[in-house]
């Protein structure tokens, strides 16, 4: 794969894919065959991310903490132009989902994936769900060390882990390696943040039991400093009470953070403690050459020196509106002087939030190849980002970027929402998500007003499981079925970030041809009653939910 | 319904009986038994002087009280009532752990796909129904030759290899 510096397959890790290839195939030819029956494949079908859904099945396949090569990201447009209807869909897990594959086409996806080393392995089912981390690892300044070396650690252990592979339910890990929370660590069901004690050691914080769905809760710190060499024998002792304690007799019931909450945070540590006796120090310790091996693939980039001394892009900014609009939006500050990270809009106008079609995937993995040291990662928030691009290339990325509809400067405003697949597409969903993203984006075109407000999360689930973390947004939008009819409720005020809170709801749901008109209200009063440069959240904090609930229903009455 | 053991099938030697054969006909046959762990916990006193006794437990029994007591087993059978209770997995790896040298059996919702995760958390015997078993599924202990964790067979996770 060239000279990226990203996690390398050796012998085994090729292997292994291989043999699961070949192994999924045998059990969907028995399938076929009438040999497996339908509920014991629907176990193993989900274990390679295969969900059958309200058109087709639709295929989830991994993104190991969101990061991969040009050469991986050709593969997915490949598969997308071949095997499906030109397009794949970013999750919230850093994931790539296609919404149109045959199911007995899927073997043949997986070897065409097990190619540039990717799977779908365990993108669904009961078991350890893809890790997750901050987009920005490796690149942001205030960051202690980078956290892939630990997800690509986890990443192996859990890889068809035999004991954990039939939890209560499914499992999710995310770390983070600094003060900052890109990856809503604390809405996770382990969140690790890598953390220096008194000694000066750099070791995790772990938090076990948060999480959305029907009932959203923060994660609690069972662990204030983790000495790293501990961390697979600690996840491993968090399984283990879980898999034997966790509730098996009601599936909405059945996350950990119910159990962390039925035990409450004191006694499920001292059960997770007991059951660490065993293991700690054991074989599971990780040895000082393994972490060493795995930070060697993470290496920084060959960084050009010179980068800091460009003047061409003061010009170019002060010579374009549009492209300093996108600067200013769409880029983020790098460790490196010269060079910027860049956020790629998936948030195009009228278009679903995180699709992205062959097209464009190529032309990504062009420009990264071009720009960007060929690599690109997926963010939590459905978009992409190139991590390492010289200040003096920005304007010609930006032009490229333009032309195939990924440069609308509009990252971290309102319109770059988190929006799951919602009616259309999902067979749990209860009401549409698209059509609202759609009048929300109407509604809401007028660049000028967008940066007035400022930053601003907009996360829209389509039903209770909220894939859309509308919980966590400082606005949130949850459909629900009414009868028949789509209504939309309203929460204000959660965070997915470092300060993670849970949105309150607003009042009684809204109409669906009313949801925007809605948020223009809730907006009104926090542009009449902000302070100077305070943002949405902060100006929510300080006035409380009243003021927004006065403005929303007097009207109504 | 087929016994495997190393990957052959073999004549099953035990008789086991569950809570509603005992309470239809309480007499105990002679000879190697295999009787629900509450059962035993309850006759403790009866069953003092069989020499052959195997117990069959699942995820609600006190798995505590049957690691205190294992070494009086010579087989301990592990019960998965459904696919999706995947307690049994752990049940194992404790008992193997805890250095117990008898047969670890797999019982219940036992087939193929999950025979090479059950061997690598330390089962030894798996009972499969008659109707999902054919005599090619014995690949699936080697359809997948490699793993990152480590197996009850050896602990050592791949870095430690």
């Amino acid at each position: 794969m060239g000279e990226s510096f990203m996690y390398q397959y050796n012998e085994v890790d090729q292997k292994l894919v291989d043999e699961r290839v070949e192994q999924y195939r045998d059990q969907t030819r028995r399938f076929l065959a009438g040999e497996l029956p339908e509920d014991e494949f629907l176990a193993l079908r989900l274990m390679n991310g295969l969900y059958i859904q309200r058109q087709a099945p639709m295929l989830r396949v991994a993104i190991p903490y969101g990061l991969m090569s040009s050469l991986q990201l050709r593969k997915l447009a490949h598969i997308a132009r071949t095997y499906d209807r030109g397009y794949g869909h970013i999750t919230t897990r850093t994931n790539i989902q296609y919404n149109w594959p045959k199911l007995e086409e899927v073997p043949d996806i997986l070897a065409e994936l097990a190619e540039v080393q990717m799977h779908a392995i365990q993108t669904s089912g009961n078991c350890i769900r893809n890790t997750t981390t901050d987009p920005y690892s490796g690149v942001s300044a205030n960051e202690l060390e980078d956290p892939r070396p630990y997800c690509e650690i986890i990443r192996q252990w859990s890889t068809m882990h035999p004991e954990f592979a039939y939890l209560p339910r499914k499992f999710k890990i995310a770390v983070t390696g600094g003060p900052e929370d890109r990856a809503a660590s604390q809405v996770h069901d382990i969140g690790l943040h890598l953390v220096k004690n008194e000694a000066g050691e750099i070791g995790f914080e772990v938090l076990v039991g948060g999480g959305l769905g029907r009932t959203p809760v923060v994660g609690k710190v069972v662990k204030s400093f983790l000495p790293k060499q501990h961390l697979l024998s600690y996840l491993d002792a968090i399984l283990r009470v879980y898999n034997m304690n966790g509730r098996r007799d009601n599936k909405y019931k059945a996350r950990i953070k119910i159990l962390v909450n039925a035990l409450g945070v004191e006694e499920f540590s001292r059960l997770v403690e007991e059951e660490w006796a065993f293991s700690r120090d054991g074989e599971l310790t990780l040895t000082e050459a393994e972490i060493e091996r795995s930070k060697s693939f993470f290496k920084p980039f060959d960084y050009d020196a010179d980068a800091a001394n460009d003047t061409t892009l003061d010009e170019k900014l002060a010579a374009d509106k549009s492209f300093a609009a996108w600067y200013e939006r769409n880029t983020v500050e790098h460790k490196q002087a010269g060079y910027r990270i860049v956020v790629l809009s998936l948030k195009p106008y009228l278009k679903a939030p995180g699709d992205i079609t062959d097209a464009q995937m190529d032309l990504v993995a062009d420009l990264a190849d071009r720009y960007s040291f060929g690599e690109i990662r997926s963010t939590h928030d459905q978009n992409l980002v190139l991590a390492d691009v010289k200040k003096s290339d920005l304007y010609a990325l930006w032009q490229v970027a333009d032309s195939a509809d990924l440069a609308r400067a509009n990252v971290g405003t309102l319109t770059d929402m988190i929006c799951c697949p919602g009616f259309d597409f999902c067979a749990l969903a209860n009401a549409k998500t698209l059509n609202i993203a759609d009048q929300i984006n109407e509604k809401f075109d007028d660049l000028d007003y967008l940066y007035d407000l400022g930053k601003i999360n907009l996360n829209m689930s389509g039903c209770i499981n909220a894939c859309g973390h509308h919980h966590v947004g400082d606005i949130g939008i949850l459909g629900v079925d009414k009868k028949g009819e789509d209504w939309y409720q309203i929460t204000l005020g959660g965070s997915s970030k470092e300060d993670a809170r849970l949105g309150k709801i607003l009042g009684k749901a809204v109409a669906a041809d009313q949801v925007a008109d809605t948020l223009e209200k809730i907006l009104a009063v926090y542009l009449e009653q902000r302070q100077e440069e305070e943002s949405f959240a902060d100006a929510y904090q300080r006035l409380g939910i009243e003021p927004f609930k006065e403005r929303v229903y007097a009207a109504a009455h | 319904m087929p016994l495997l053991i190393n990957q052959t099938v073999v004549t099953d030697e035990w008789v086991r009986l569950d809570a509603d054969q005992l309470e239809a006909n309480p007499e105990l046959p002679e000879g190697k038994v295999i009787v629900p762990f509450t059962y035993f916990l309850a006759n403790q006193d009866a069953l003092a002087a069989r020499e052959a006794l195997g117990v069959c437990v699942n995820g609600d029994d006190d798995i505590v009280a049957l690691r205190e007591q294992q070494q009086r087993f010579a087989v301990i059978a592990i019960d998965f009532p459904v696919l999706r209770d995947g307690r049994g997995f752990s049940i194992a790896r404790y008992l193997a752990r805890d250095g117990f040298k008898g047969q670890i059996r797999a019982v219940g919702d036992v087939s193929r796909d999950r025979l090479g995760y059950m061997d690598s958390c330390g089962f030894t015997a798996y009972e499969l129904p008659e109707d999902r078993f054919t005599p090619e599924d014995v690949a699936a202990f080697t359809e997948m030759s490699v793993n990152y964790q480590g197996s009850v067979a050896d602990p050592r996770p791949i870095f430690r290899r």
